[in-house]
């Protein structure tokens, strides 16, 4: 069954078009990551799906529940992070907590408890009274995915988590969010770190201009986009590369070094270490290197 | 859980936190409220009042309390929604609430009981200062209830309206100042209806709280300016009108989705 179901999606700002019919489906499991520039139209995607945006086209389905006919039963199994703090001034960490479980439901002494729970997890608990305001900034970030959490939702959707987050506490979310979906919960997340998507992430789908341009799983993502590179370590230098080798579209690392690359081809690349070993020239090393989700994503989005 | 209970605990939950609100800065919501109305009982009450002639069989001083307490429960319903919503946008726990399986009706109807305790409070605290100046049995308490209950509600429903329409800071003061301040005081709440010239009566006709002043005197005096029925008759319309307004913004949205 699919976690998230979105078909034809369309958002409208006046009569800028935010939105191009967009459609993606998640499976209930999943660690979705979802990508895309500044603007591409991420939280606009989001807030749909959670009810802050309104839009002109197309449905939006969580485990089969239509997020505007069927709203309280769909808003019931979404957690969800928004990249922005977003806390009552008025409340202290623990109220925030308690609270938020009270809109989903949740009796004070089950709130109660939950909340104490996400606290300690979250290593919020020696601070649980303080106002919000007087939380650094790292420890709002905790409070809000604690906030997001309280409900025990089926679906955690996250908006940029790790935004402004130092290295340590990033891989220790990164792990929380890893153990969170090995106990079944659904994520969905939006993300700046192609590491973080690369990392966490089962299936990817990428946005650009309010646009689909890509949805696979990151593995298949990689390898139909991706590519080797090769690099070889020659047994002389050279000034320019030997026109026999040259055709296989190799380079040189540098004018004069004894190190070519080119980008791996299965086909060809039997003929090119002939070509090579025809020259008399000899291979003393040989590097290989997959490229990155980051050089794919950089590829796909650039500027169109 | 049954989804009743749940549904009950999530309203129950915006009460509380409305009602939190305005309790923990109390010194800024309910004190002034008392305080300015012991000052208008002491000196237009006790010291000018006592040049003014009974109005309806009541002294001018046991006929101003009924009005201050109407008063202060259509400013402290409005100043308490539009404050509580319009700091939720601006700085964004809006959405806090906008994410919860809690009903568009059950958002509104929170909030709007938080409008409710922070006016009742405010209008019982003036009453019990009352206290000190005169004293007299509450002729018809259903009325109290009634109108306290209703204008205070509608008020509310103003203060979410403008705190959905306003931009800035400013704005929830310009109704208060412009609209909501002289209808108020032209209303009734200083002044029976007798008192103004004939030809400018048919004003305080045309004006709401002047419906909602009388109703309030009548259930704690007994005495009437205009017809009864009327009164509960345009507070109720007043009501309706108002709450269907504030529902339908919410369920579509307005100022609240982008």
């Amino acid at each position: 069954m699919n976690a998230i179901q979105i078909s034809k999606l369309s958002k409208f700002y006046g009569k800028t078009q935010a939105l191009h019919e967009i459609s993606l489906a998640v499976p209930a499991g999943d660690f979705f990551g979802f990508l895309g520039p500044n603007g591409a139209g991420k939280t606009t995607t989001i807030h749909a799906m959670t009810g802050l945006a309104n839009f002109q086209g197309g449905d939006i389905k969580v485990f089969g529940n239509d997020v505007i006919h069927d709203y309280r039963k769909t808003r019931a199994l979404i957690g969800f992070v928004p990249q922005e703090f977003n806390f009552d001034p008025y409340l202290s960490a623990e109220q925030i907590l308690v609270f938020e479980a009270g809109y989903f439901g949740l009796p004070k002494k089950i709130a109660k408890a939950r909340a104490a729970e996400l606290l300690e997890e979250f290593e919020l608990s020696g601070h649980r009274h303080l106002d919000y305001r007087k939380l650094s900034g790292g420890m709002k970030r905790r409070l809000l995915i604690a906030r997001g959490l309280i409900h025990q939702p089926k679906v955690l959707i996250l908006d940029e988590p790790t935004a402004g987050v130092d290295l340590e506490l990033r891989l220790k979310l990164w792990d929380f969010l890893k153990r969170l979906n090995e106990e079944g919960v659904t994520i969905f997340l939006t993300t700046h770190y192609i590491e973080e998507a690369e990392r966490l992430c089962k299936r990817i789908g990428v946005i650009h201009h309010g646009r689909m341009i890509a949805l696979d799983t990151t593995a298949a993502l990689i390898d139909q986009l991706g590519s080797h590179v090769i690099t070889l370590r020659l047994d002389r230098s050279f000034e320019v590369v030997p026109e026999p080798i040259l055709r296989f579209g190799v380079e040189l690392v540098k004018q004069g070094g004894n190190m070519i690359r080119f980008r791996k081809d299965d086909e060809r690349i039997s003929d090119l270490f002939k070509t090579i070993h025809a020259q008399g020239i000899g291979i003393t090393g040989i590097e290989t290197e997959k490229t990155s989700l980051e050089e794919i994503f950089l590829e796909m989005t650039k500027s169109t | 859980m049954t989804n009743l209970r749940s549904d009950l605990i999530g309203f129950k939950s915006l009460v509380e936190r409305e009602i939190i609100r305005f309790t923990s800065v109390f010194k800024q919501t309910i004190f002034p409220p008392i305080i300015s109305s012991f000052l208008f009982i002491s000196v237009f009450g006790l010291f000018l009042g006592k040049g003014i002639e009974n109005i309806q069989g009541v002294s001018y001083l046991t006929f101003l309390v009924p009005g201050l307490m109407m008063m202060y429960l259509i400013e402290g319903s409005y100043l308490n929604t539009s404050t509580s919503l319009f700091v939720a946008r601006w700085a964004g726990h809006i959405q806090e609430i906008l994410v919860t399986p809690l009903s568009y009706f059950e958002m509104v109807a929170a909030m709007l009981i938080g409008g409710l305790a922070r006016s009742v409070a405010e209008a019982f605290g003036i009453y019990l200062v009352s206290l000190l100046f005169t004293s007299f049995p509450i002729v018809h308490p259903w009325a109290v209830f009634y109108f306290a209950i209703l204008v205070s509600l509608s008020f509310s429903s103003i203060g979410m309206i403008i705190g959905l329409l306003a931009e800035e800071w400013e704005h929830l003061s310009i109704l208060t100042t412009f609209v909501i301040t002289p209808l108020v005081y032209f209303g009734g709440v200083f002044h029976s209806i007798d008192m103004i010239p004939p030809s400018l009566q048919f004003l305080m006709y045309l004006n709401p709280t002047f419906y909602m002043m009388n109703g309030m005197r009548y259930g704690m005096l007994g005495i009437l300016d205009a017809n009864l029925l009327l009164s509960a008759l345009v507070v109720f319309f007043f009501f309706i009108s108002l709450f269907s307004v504030t529902v339908y913004m919410f369920k579509t949205g307005y100022k609240l989705k982008k």
